[in-house]
């Protein structure tokens, strides 16, 4: 059995407010999937480089060419607020 | 017991790259906000970052001329925290395989090297500009408006090791590194424009002690100016703290320019869960031996080298270092001047002192085309052989940057040209002592302010052609 | 007049024969959908006013003998995680109810330019996160042989709107199954690319290295056609791949492997039945069933519900309140973001979300985040051992046969179960694809997957065509009525 999960420190980092319903039911069922990872956890695995792309292909950069894509009415056409062109937000702190 | 402090360094510098880091947004110099957006910079759903070539050519370059290590295989990681100005609420960064690490820069503090020990070079995107807008104070606004046209922009972030020991050496870093970007032309390097960003992480400690104090972020430092006052605030802060035996809480505080203080900003004590993970959408970022050559093969004269030039020269440390962090023009006309009249330290005055004076009187920052070394050089020449009095130089070198003239010739046909020769000087010495039996009398009685006077004589019988020196060696030779 | 079940070539046929006008099989799929939208709630929405005009101006191009390409004038629906300008773009969640996105998804923009009309936007499981299209925040999809069951998930909606005729094809979205699930829930195909072939620019990601987009189709030879129309490097995104040339399966004579821990305990006897009887039809066609053993593939919802939710819970960061989205007032910045996402995501996003926090939180990460990328990796290493030995691998796509709406909802673990045999392929990156085979003892459709190693996947495609015709399955839902 894993320690108890902290689901109000994961709540806050995740930045979800959670009902208190919701942090108990949520606490239960997180339990539940993480003792399943426990044959998971416990298995002995090589370690190695882990490649980020699931075929392994390296990157390929891109040209420093610059375009505009959005203009400035599309770029705030879903803003839930704004004000002078820019986006407004309740305040946050520094 | 004596207290020492421990100051690391961490700067972002933006890069001058045409299109932001990962999509190809233009690098906007704009008032005008939100104009320069795409779904990936703006964080819109669906959206995929694809890394800027130059930037990372950018970085590599940094990275070589500090003599880092390059890292062959490295990936970008996710940085999660939630914040408004950050579009996607999390940053494209890197943790644990930076593109460099384990550099050094040599920097010069008081006259004298020193080397400041990196620890990292890393690749970023910087996020969108908060302004808070309220009542006035910090605490207090009633909303914040967000501008996204910089989110996205590359940045490179470089660490020092916690081994600065002083205000004076962190300034001098800094301006270091500085030229260093400039000189690299990878950025713009101009603070006020906040193409250099820096905070400071400073921990005190009695001497002697085995492990570091707690260390405290101090971020907000706008100019130099305020990076040595900040540090010398909070180092002043902690030591007071540490000898009466106070918890030095590890905290961000904020440097307020106005109080010249650091304050703490909200309670957020220890460090954040970042949550560090290699990002998915971009696969490992393999740098192989080719690129790397190729980056090192094209590299441009590092501030370091300039400097050694400029020693080898003939000028101190402090000169060549202020020489090389000046604007290249300044530094290539001093190469070529100094080389012509073979007189390092005078060619380095007559730049820096006179030309830079003048220039910056007349609101100049630049040479006129026709203000050409060789010119300059027969200017220095000609004070230098004592052909005219230094006073008479300057006012040839305000006409040389006010008209192309040849400096010889217009030292001719404006009189400037003084006389040099001994036995023309003695003629005219004997004439004024002949005519001035008295005051040579209270001369020889002891009345030696005279002999200024007498001096004066010789030079106005000369038409102000007398070179004043001679004229006086000669003077004294005679009295005696 | 069932023209709406007719494979795209024939469409096509007709089309360039004058038999048939775009614009005339675009008004029998609305009206198709117009009777069954009722039933199944496939759709979000639709995009009747624009495709009038579009389709006649198919009209005209084929009158002209200026058709674009095969593409031209046939309406595909389009999962609602797909980005298409101007369109709303909700991903089945409250979060996006009002987002209209002012761009298209490559996938879109590319088969924009082959004339390809839209019918709209199809349901899913809110942010793909599910396997029923429960999910949704707009009400569940019915599956349309039987609405008391579900359509699968995520990509539901596409399913059921292919099944049920109301699109002649549509586009998906397959992070562990959700292309392949729910097409196999629906009795229609469904094929998972090599990851990277199909460029995501567009697509809401759900889980960065799993996610593709894919075609849901009535027939093989309809999912290649879409699949190469769409597939090819977008500098847009860095994760898409050049076609890169290796070794082909076989398609005569080839070895296919039967996959030993996918025919075990949590398989249903008719998903048996159905492997057993594909495999016997391939061996009549002189190809060699062989059993294979991948041990690793048991631990495979454990990888993935590690992989997936530490990913999507970066993936989701974005949803704020900030630049777009339902936004929840607060006094601060960062309380207005917690009541917004506390409001805007289900309770399954929420949980996902929760999940992977924690799993990459600090001093978790090794033992969790950290592990599961080793077990890919090794994963991905047995499975290319393997195809030394074998052309293909076969599997059932699902342990079962459709089940009830509410039936597994309240176990979590038996409902992520549903992903047993599709969360490989993702996992692995390679391509799969699902084929319906048979009806279970309820009358309900049954598929078999047929798996191949990466950058093969038209050899797949040729491969599964061909056991498709030996197979034909001709079974429709009673609500087409008559027999394909």
């Amino acid at each position: 059995m894993t320690d108890k999960i902290n689901i109000q420190n994961v709540a806050k980092l995740a930045a979800i407010k959670l009902t208190n319903e919701e942090e108990q039911k949520l606490e239960k069922d997180l339990s539940m999937i993480i003792d399943h990872f426990a044959a998971l956890s416990d298995m002995e695995l090589p370690d190695g480089n882990i490649s980020i792309h699931p075929l392994g292909l390296p990157l390929n950069l891109a040209e420093d060419t610059a375009f505009k894509f959005l203009s400035h009415e599309e770029a705030l056409s879903n803003a839930p607020e704004s004000k002078d062109g820019q986006f407004v937000v309740p305040p946050s702190l520094d | 017991m004596n207290i020492v402090p421990t100051i690391g360094m961490e700067t972002h510098v933006e890069l001058k790259t045409n299109s932001k880091m990962f999509c190809r947004c233009h690098v906007l110099d704009t008032d005008n906000p939100n104009e320069s957006l795409c779904p990936t910079c703006l964080g819109l759903p669906g959206s995929l970052p694809v890394p800027n070539k130059k930037a990372i050519e950018f970085i590599t370059l940094l990275a070589l001329s500090t003599n880092c290590s390059i890292t062959s295989d490295g990936m970008f990681h996710r940085k999660n925290y939630f914040y408004p100005d950050l579009p996607k609420n999390y940053q494209i960064s890197q943790f644990d395989l930076p593109v460099g690490t384990e550099g050094s820069l040599e920097i010069v503090v008081d006259g004298n090297f020193s080397t400041v020990e990196i620890e990292r070079v890393h690749m970023e995107e910087d996020t969108g500009k908060s302004t808070h807008i309220g009542s006035g104070r910090i605490d207090s606004a009633t909303s914040t408006h967000l501008d996204f046209n910089r989110a996205g922009i590359p940045l490179v972030e470089v660490v020092t090791k916690p081994l600065i020991k002083s205000s004076k050496e962190a300034v001098s870093y800094i301006e270091e590194l500085r030229q260093l970007v400039i000189d690299l032309d990878i950025s713009e390097g101009r603070l006020e424009k906040g193409n250099l960003r820096f905070d400071a992480n400073i921990s005190v400690a009695f001497q002697g002690d085995k492990e570091l104090g707690t260390k405290v972020e101090i971020k907000n430092m706008n100019s130099l100016k305020s990076l040595e006052k900040a540090i010398e605030y909070e180092i002043a802060r902690q030591s007071k703290m540490l000898e009466n035996k106070e918890d030095i809480i590890q905290e961000t505080r904020h440097w307020d320019e106005k109080k010249e203080v650091t304050t703490s900003m909200r309670s957020k004590e220890g460090s954040a869960d970042y949550r560090y993970f290699s990002d998915p959408d971009i696969p490992n970022m393999i740098l192989n031996e080719e690129f790397v050559a190729q980056i090192r093969n094209n590299m441009p004269v590092l501030p370091s080298q300039k400097r050694k030039i400029f020693i080898d020269s003939g000028l101190s440390i402090e000169d060549a270092n202020n020489l090389g962090k000046s604007a290249t023009w300044i530094g290539d006309l001093y190469n070529s001047v100094s080389t012509i009249t073979e007189d390092s330290k005078t060619s380095f005055n007559w730049i820096t002192g006179e030309l830079q004076g003048q220039l910056r009187k007349l609101e100049k920052n630049s040479l006129p085309t026709w203000l050409t070394p060789e010119n300059l050089s027969s200017i220095i020449k000609l004070v230098k052989d004592n052909k005219v009095s230094f006073t008479s130089g300057k006012e040839i070198l305000a006409k040389l940057i006010e008209e192309d003239i040849n400096p010889e010739e217009f030292a001719i046909s404006n009189k400037l040209i003084q006389e040099n020769d001994i036995d023309e000087i003695s003629k005219l010495v004997k004439e004024v002592i002949q005519d001035n039996k008295e005051v040579l009398e209270r001369i020889v009685n002891g009345e030696e302010k005279l002999i200024g006077f007498l001096v004066g004589q010789i030079i106005k019988l000369s038409g102000g052609k007398v070179n004043p020196s001679v004229a006086k060696e000669l003077l004294l030779k005679e009295i005696n | 007049m069932t023209n709406y079940k007719l494979s795209i070539s024939k469409i096509n046929e007709l089309f360039k024969n004058k038999d048939l006008k775009p614009s005339e099989l675009y008004d029998e799929v609305f009206e198709r959908a117009a009777s069954t939208e009722s039933i199944i709630h496939g759709h979000l929405t639709l995009f009747q006013d624009e495709n009038i005009k579009k389709a006649i101006d198919s009209d005209k191009r084929y009158a002209d003998g200026e058709e674009l390409g095969v593409l031209d004038g046939i309406p595909i629906a389009i999962k609602d995680n797909i980005n298409i300008s101007g369109h709303a773009t909700t991903c089945s969640s409250k979060m996006l109810s009002n987002y209209i996105s002012p761009y298209d998804a490559t996938v879109i923009s590319r088969l924009k330019k082959q004339g390809t009309l839209f019918t709209g936007k199809t349901n899913l499981d809110e942010f793909a996160m599910g396997s029923s299209t429960e999910n949704s925040a707009y009400g569940p999809t019915k599956n349309p042989w039987d609405p008391s069951r579900v359509p699968g998930g995520s990509s539901g909606g596409s399913a059921a709107v292919v099944s049920a005729g109301s699109a002649i094809a549509s586009l998906g979205s397959d992070t562990g199954g959700s292309i392949r699930q729910p097409a196999s829930f629906c009795g229609v195909v469904g094929f998972k690319p090599t990851y990277g072939t199909v460029s995501r620019y567009g697509l809401v990601a759900f889980a960065s290295s799993l996610d593709q987009i894919g075609p849901i189709t009535n027939n093989v030879e309809d999912a290649k056609l879409i699949f190469n129309s769409m597939k090819g490097q977008d500098p847009l995104d860095a994760t898409s791949i050049k076609e890169t040339n290796v070794p082909q399966p076989k398609t005569e004579n080839a070895k296919i492997g039967i996959i030993k821990e996918l025919m075990e305990d949590g398989i249903s006897e008719d998903a048996k039945l159905e492997v057993h009887k594909v495999a016997k039809l391939l061996e009549s066609q002189g190809h060699e069933i062989v059993e294979v053993s991948l041990p690793i593939t048991k631990m495979s919802i454990s990888i993935y519900y590690l992989i997936a939710p530490a990913e999507c819970s970066a993936n989701l960061s974005r949803f704020d309140g900030v630049r777009y989205g339902n936004r929840i007032s607060g006094s601060t910045s960062y309380e207005m973001m917690e009541a917004t996402r506390a409001a805007g995501f289900g309770s399954e996003v929420k949980k996902r979300i929760l999940l992977g926090t924690y799993a990459l939180s600090a001093g978790y990460y090794d033992a969790y985040y950290g592990q599961a990328l080793k077990a890919r990796a090794m994963m991905k290493k047995e499975f290319t051992s393997v195809y030394k030995d074998v052309d293909y691998l076969i599997s059932p796509t699902t342990p079962s046969d459709p089940f009830k709406f509410g039936e597994k909802s309240d176990n979590q673990l038996e409902m992520y179960m549903s992903d047993l045999c599709t969360i490989p392929a993702n996992l692995v990156g390679m391509p799969a694809i699902s084929i319906p085979t048979g009806l279970s003892s309820n009358g309900l459709p049954l598929s078999v997957q047929i798996m191949s190693p990466a950058n093969t996947d038209n050899t797949l495609l040729d491969f599964s065509q061909s056991l498709e015709e030996i197979v034909s399955f001709s079974e429709v839902p009673s609500m087409i009525g008559d027999k394909k």
